[in-house]
């Protein structure tokens, strides 16, 4: 039934392996970009400035309204000619990968949701933990850094995970810009030994395992920051039946 | 050089092209959303079911096509489907031996996956008090489904599914890789016949931007349809001073 031999199959696996490793660093990248833009941007939009929060809504509007692989293609067609008109002359000269693609437009796309989700945590804290710090006359940067940020990451942390997953599913997408990741590799390995099913299903197991090893992490995660926040369990006597 | 990165005259010469390839997204959005809410019931009964034969396909259904990305379902779907002889040579293969059937044949799968646990989780909230009385009034199961549990789950879902809608509009631009001639597709080949980055793209940009927030708009109206008896405190999103015009207006609605 099968048309492999098993040194066939160990060059796919090689070149599969390749693509896993090049979709993990893609994916590390944007959200590593994604989420210091996205605390960046939610942090600087609590202004009281009505132009930044206008700002704010028409960024968070377009890029929570637009397909992701459309962003990705307009920075891979599109990038020289914005990084020309921004830097001029140098700016020019900077080829456009389909990996520096991929990175920006994922991490610009989500650096929105990142946002919205560091704003609405920075909102839910009491109000009281800004009025101690500056009561005890912490600088402001010591105060994000140690104060506050430390508090929002607990309460984002269950939307981060959302998007950290989410986005997972779309780095296939810069495939389609021609970058060799993952599931390029599998579509060639698909098409030259006519077995495209072993092919796409090992490659969707692949994402599966991924998602449900960085769930476990998060889980964990999500009970080390908890750690202040636990009390001794009461024990109601349905739950000791049970 | 141009300040606008947008040629004009592009623009307006190729709406007409960008319009049919929305045309095309939206069919190939609303028969997915369809069959998928319909397979999502039966899959979540499943899924909710103390029978562990039963639970156990659901779950395997829901963890695999949720957790797969939509370009590699599409794959499967279009090139992996094909290798099977019984269904290349049966009734079927109208179905999955067109690049349409094959999107909607995966776009499907995944909404429903994405649907059960939206189901799941609203039927969940409802409180089981509520339950519990109209079985003490001796309401028969069937009625207390349709007429208790799910009006408060679709309220208690209405966000999620909104999401998940978008999101799911969204995640059919991938389409035009097996051949279908969707919005983006319809964008990247003007790129292609006139190398200008922008234009056609960020004109599809504001088609999907105005399509994704005109579902968003319609969604809020529905979440006002659906709380209009307790219109007096429904501003939980609307701030007090606000309230009033919201009754006035109903109709006023910004995304």
């Amino acid at each position: 039934m099968t048309n492999l031999s098993l040194a066939d199959l160990a060059g796919y696996l090689r070149q599969l392996g390749e693509g896993a490793l090049i979709t993990l660093e893609l994916f590390f990248a944007s959200f590593a970009l994604a989420f210091v833009l996205g605390v960046l941007i939610g942090v600087a939009t609590l202004s009281r400035s009505r132009l930044v929060r206008a700002a704010w809504r028409v960024y968070a509007s377009i890029f929570m309204g637009v397909p992701s692989l459309l962003v990705i293609f307009l920075i891979f067609y599109g990038g020289s000619a914005m990084l020309a008109a921004v830097l001029g002359e140098f700016g020019a000269r900077i080829d456009i990968s389909p990996f520096g693609a991929g990175v920006a437009a994922l991490g610009i796309v989500y650096s929105a949701y990142v946002a919205e989700l560091v704003r609405g945590a920075i909102e839910n804290l009491p109000k009281g933990q800004f009025e101690g710090a500056r009561a005890l006359a912490i600088p402001p940067f010591i105060m994000w850094g140690r104060v506050i940020l430390p508090q929002v990451m607990r309460l984002a942390l269950p939307g981060l995970v959302n998007v950290w997953s989410f986005m997972l599913k779309e780095t296939p997408l810069v495939s389609l810009a021609g970058l060799q990741d993952l599931v390029a590799a599998a579509k060639i390995a698909a098409g030259a030994t006519k077995e495209p099913f072993i092919f796409f299903v090992a490659t969707a197991l692949v994402f599966i395992a991924f998602s449900a090893a960085s769930l476990w992490l998060a889980n964990r995660l999500e009970e080390r920051l908890d750690r202040g926040q636990r009390r001794a369990p009461v024990r109601s006597p349905a739950q000791a039946e049970a | 050089m141009n300040a606008l990165p947008i040629d004009l005259d592009l623009a307006w010469e190729s709406l007409p092209a960008l319009f049919d390839g929305l045309m095309v997204t939206v069919f190939l959005t609303a028969l997915p959303l369809i069959i998928g809410l319909a397979l999502a019931f039966p899959i979540c009964f499943a899924r909710m079911s103390p029978r562990r034969a039963l639970a156990l396909p659901a779950e395997i259904f829901v963890v695999f096509f949720r957790g797969a990305p939509l370009l590699i379902l599409l794959y499967l779907v279009y090139y992996g489907l094909g290798q099977i002889e019984a269904l290349r040579n049966g009734p079927f293969w109208i179905v999955f031996g067109s690049p349409f059937g094959c999107a909607i044949v995966a776009l499907s799968l995944n909404h429903a996956a994405y649907m059960v646990e939206v189901l799941r989780g609203s039927l969940l909230a409802v409180p089981h008090g509520i339950v519990e009385a109209s079985e003490a009034l001796g309401i028969t199961r069937r009625n207390i489904f349709l007429w208790v549990r799910m009006p408060l789950a679709l309220r208690y879902g209405l966000k999620a599914y909104q999401n998940e809608v978008v999101s799911f509009v969204k995640g059919t631009a991938i389409v035009s890789v097996v051949t279908i001639t969707d919005l983006m597709a319809v964008a990247n080949s003007i790129f292609e016949q006139t190398y200008d980055p922008f234009t056609p793209i960020l004109c599809a940009a504001a088609f999907y931007w105005a399509f994704v927030n005109l579902i968003r708009v319609g969604f809020t109206v529905w979440g006002r349809w659906l709380s209009r008896h307790n219109a007096e405190d429904a501003p939980l999103a609307i701030p007090a001073g606000q309230a009033l015009q919201g009754l006035a207006g109903r109709a006023k609605v910004t995304p």
